[in-house]
């Protein structure tokens, strides 16, 4: 399942650690695979990326399970990632969150009929200041409202 | 060892700088509550309940993870430390359910316990418990992960001991689960010492499951019989009936580990297979009779078809390698006091005049100080896997092994070559290395490695042992039955004297060296195994052989034995088929844990153990039997009170040391050579008849492996059958050779 390309980008990966320590590269080989995968990891691929680094798979599966960057299910062209920890909990992200699966008529972790769009529901992102927020691929989006939130979706292709 | 001083309650307590503080307070006494701590594995510091007070420090410290210093002040019992340990307590008991009346591990639990002394009684907690599906994780441990505090010893366990990571923590806060990867469940073969680490009642022993409270059961220290080791364990016992085995600490044998085929091989015990009545045959039927009929048919079969016609020369016996060193004695001088020495314990020997006789030299400890390693026909780590256990730490710590072996196995260390070579090769790569160190060393050369010609491979393998200081070479149960076992064992030894390694002989387990003590073999005008079954034997005493599993050509030995002239004393602690074909009288006897005696480890090491619960039914311990069976025989000298007096009379026999003269050949075969394993679980009848054990992965090993030209040369396809287990074709084995699994013997062709 991991192509030449892949494996190759890996391995420069692998030249950053020191001899047998290959196992290091883990996060950035997941994120590889991730990527030539639609953008989730099947636990095959997660076994398959353990196996290439010699490491278990379930301390691959940890790091996998670890990190909000990894998906394990299929994801829509774009992931609104928002987060829910404590700064945004209080500002109301709880109910944003459930504004947002009536809006697209899906629960988190499922992706939009037309395969645009999921919701995910991540831990702090580090911009407490901008409470409740989002994240659209590389765009954080802050002090949200359902107004806001009506703009900014609606606009995504 | 006492360097530092450091004050703890109040108390001065002398210390070695660096040590944890844990294991400070432990050696002194003192109660610190743990969870994450273990003294055999690496320190975690996750589940924070050993907090304790240090003068200086901020904030309360952990004690498995604080290094102790000169003039520290330590309190684990003041203000500040109890009310940061019953804050944590409370933090634990948050998810942790409120179950303890249907938890198995209730009674023994480290967080009831703890809770008990810590907790509050009172729960503030009103919000919801989480809860987490349970995984199916194979036939020995049964899971209840909601009771999981993520103290993480099983995955430590996993990595650090068990050698493969099989459990893992996946997720993050509150999803944290502790689980191993997909369906794979657990496959070591050290697994259940999960269930020993485990703190709370998350991991439990499957086979125990809602059998009873710890506090019930009588736990009698005991000898685990199923290795070369002899595992230090507690049986438990429940009105006269072994409910559970768990490890016994004793860091020059086992440490406080013990292997799944002694934690759970117990199971056999109660089944229905067991033997419990004495029986004879008359005119072809069994009878159950009382014991004294019973033995007096034996006797005067004894005396009627060997004694009185031929002598002692017409009496066998021959046992099974799980007797104890009484039982083993006991049936030698008893055959020698009757002027037999056709006596012997080798059925699954092939060739009896090509034997190993190789020494072990090196001590269990010292096993994980070596910094090489090489081994030689063996499996090691489902063999003799607290063997492994030690040679992994040294493997950890920077030996390297090497490998010369038949078929690539999985290892759980770092190899530094693996050589797969046919058996046939094997002596022919060892006179390589031989020549090797030889020449390097500028000794003379002998005749008969005069035309080797030296590979790479040996002379690697060389390199490696001169250049190490304290290597050991490991002969393995693959050897066997290899065509020149004898001048493999023979090169192994002059290797190690020349390179000053020590040995390790593993080709023979259980209590094999209990046999070779009391010098269980035959002596002068002998017979051994082989020739006995070839030489119409007028009767036999057997001591818990199984036929079809114990005998090399069991085939042939069934055939033997099942002869009408042939009487046949059969004592057995089950049922058998084909023990019922051939015998005329079966008594029963006791199995593992229902007799006392002694095992006989690999370092020589003699463990006495006592029953920890009687013999089923009319079943009797051996040495009893044995010792009436000589007073009917009118023997004079078989007057025990006990098995200690037994134990006393015995004296080291063996006569290993005794030179034999024949000349190493090392001539490599040609031809496909056959090895005939059976699955670690099936080694011995108790086991055989364990069913969790057979469950499992390990005990479900029943195949013939080869790799494409070996099976095109053999004419067998890949799905097809060879000697009766089904045929994987796979490039692991060395070439000419098929790796049988399988429980039964597989005839000659091994």
């Amino acid at each position: 399942m991991i192509s030449n390309k892949a494996k190759k980008q890996i391995d420069t990966w692998i030249q950053k650690y020191p001899k047998g320590r290959q196992s290091s590269a883990v996060m950035e080989a997941l994120k590889i695979v991730q990527a030539e995968n639609e953008n989730s990891l099947s636990a095959e691929a997660i076994a398959e990326v353990a196996d290439y680094l010699d490491m278990s798979s379930i301390a691959a599966a940890e790091v996998a399970t670890f990190y909000e960057n990894y998906n394990h299910k299929p994801v829509g062209k774009h992931t609104i990632r928002i987060c829910h920890n404590i700064s945004c909990m209080l500002n109301g992200a709880d109910d944003l969150v459930f504004y947002l699966e009536k809006k697209l008529g899906v629960k988190t972790g499922q992706v939009t009929k037309n395969g645009l769009l999921n919701v995910k529901k991540v831990e702090c992102l580090g911009a407490c200041v901008g409470a409740p927020m989002f994240q659209i691929g590389d765009t954080y989006y802050e002090n949200l409202t359902e107004k806001k939130i009506d703009d900014i979706v609606d606009k995504l292709k | 060892m006492a360097d530092i001083e450091i004050e703890i309650d109040g108390n001065v307590v002398k210390a070695k700088a660096g040590e944890m503080l844990i294991a400070v307070t432990d050696r002194e006494g003192i109660s610190v509550p743990r969870f994450c701590y273990h003294k055999k594995l690496s320190i975690a510091a996750n589940c924070r309940m050993c907090l304790v007070d240090v003068e200086g420090a901020p904030k309360p410290q952990p004690a498995c993870s604080t290094p102790i210093n000169e003039g520290m002040k330590v309190h684990t019992q003041n203000e500040k430390a109890k009310a940061s340990q019953k804050a944590v307590m409370e933090f634990l008991l948050i998810n942790h359910p409120l179950d303890c009346p249907i938890c198995d591990q209730g009674g023994e639990c480290e967080l009831q316990d703890v809770a008990m002394s810590y907790g509050s009684d009172v729960s503030r907690f009103t919000e919801g418990k989480r809860i987490v599906a349970n995984s199916d994780i194979g036939a020995l441990i049964h899971t209840d992960m909601t009771r999981c505090i993520h103290c993480t010893r099983c995955v430590r366990f996993g990595s650090e001991i068990g050698g493969i990571m099989e459990m893992g923590g996946t997720g993050r806060g509150e999803d944290l689960k502790i689980e191993p990867f997909l369906k794979e469940g657990i496959t070591s073969e050290l697994s259940g010492n999960m269930i020993d680490v485990c703190p709370v009642g998350a991991l439990t022993s499957k086979p125990f499951r809602y059998e009873l409270r710890t506090w019930q059961m009588h736990s009698v220290a005991n000898i685990a019989r199923h290795d070369l080791v002899g595992s230090n364990i507690f049986t438990q016992t429940y009105k006269g009936k072994v409910k559970r085995i768990v490890a016994r600490d004793n860091d020059s044998v086992n440490e406080t580990w013990i292997s799944d085929r002694d934690r759970f091989s117990y199971e056999g015990l109660a089944h229905e297979n067991r033997l419990l009545k004495p029986q004879i045959k008359m005119d072809g039927q069994w009878k159950e009779v009382e014991w004294d009929k019973a033995l007096e048919f034996a006797v005067r079969g004894l005396v009627d078809n060997a004694l009185n016609t031929g002598g002692g020369n017409k009496l066998g016996a021959l046992t099974s390698n799980t007797a104890t060193l009484e039982e083993f004695h006991l049936l030698q001088k008893m055959l020698r006091e009757v002027g037999s020495e056709n006596i012997d314990y080798r059925l699954n020997v092939k060739d009896l005049d090509n034997v190993i006789n190789l020494e072990s030299t090196i001590k269990l400890v010292e096993l994980e100080k070596v910094d090489h390693s090489l081994i030689i026909g063996a499996n090691l780590r489902l063999e003799q896997p607290m063997i492994n256990h030690r040679l992994r730490k040294a493997a950890l710590a920077g030996a390297s092994i090497d490998v010369i072996n038949a078929m690539s196995f999985d290892f759980n260390y770092r190899t530094n070559s693996e050589n797969i070579v046919s058996p046939g090769q094997t002596v022919a790569i060892l006179a390589e290395v031989l020549k090797s160190i030889l020449e390097r060393s500028c000794a003379e050369i002998p005749k008969y490695l005069g035309k080797v010609k030296i590979g790479d491979v040996a002379k690697c393998i060389a390199d490696e042992l001169l250049e190490s200081n304290n290597s050991v070479i490991i002969l393995g149960e693959h050897a066997i039955n290899n065509p020149q076992a004898a001048s493999i064992a023979k090169l192994i030894s002059e290797i190690a004297q020349q390179t000053g390694s020590t040995t390790l002989n593993v080709s023979a387990t259980s209590n094999s060296m209990a046999a070779e003590m009391v010098n269980f073999v035959p002596g002068q005008g002998g017979l051994n195994a082989n020739a006995m079954l070839a030489a119409d034997l007028g009767a036999y005493i057997l001591l818990d052989v199984y036929p079809q599993y114990d005998f090399h050509n069991s085939v042939q030995a069934i055939k033997s034995l099942d002869n009408k002239n042939t009487f046949v004393v059969s004592m057995n602690s089950f049922r058998d088929k084909e023990v019922a074909r051939y015998s005329d009288v079966m008594l029963p006897i006791a199995s593992f844990y229902e007799t006392s005696g002694s095992h006989i480890n690999i370092e020589g090491v003699m463990q006495s153990f006592a029953a920890a619960v009687s013999a089923p039914s009319e079943s009797k311990s051996a040495w009893k039997v044995l010792k009436v069976l000589a007073d009917l025989l009118e023997l004079s000298g078989f007057h025990y009170a006990n098995s200690e007096q037994i134990t006393g009379e015995i004296s080291n026999q063996s006569h290993k040391q005794k030179i034999d003269n024949k000349e190493i050949n090392i001539t490599a075969k040609r031809g496909v050579s056959v090895i005939w394993q059976k699955s670690p679980y099936a080694i011995d009848v108790l086991s055989r008849h364990a069913t969790a054990l057979q469950a499992t992965k390990i005990g479900q090993m029943h195949n013939a492996l080869m790799n494409k030209a070996t099976a095109k040369k053999e004419g067998i396809k890949e799905g097809g059958q060879y000697l009766g287990v089904p045929v994987i074709i796979t490039e692991k084995v060395a070439n000419n050779c098929i790796f049988v699994h399988a429980n039964q013997s597989t005839g000659d062709k091994s």
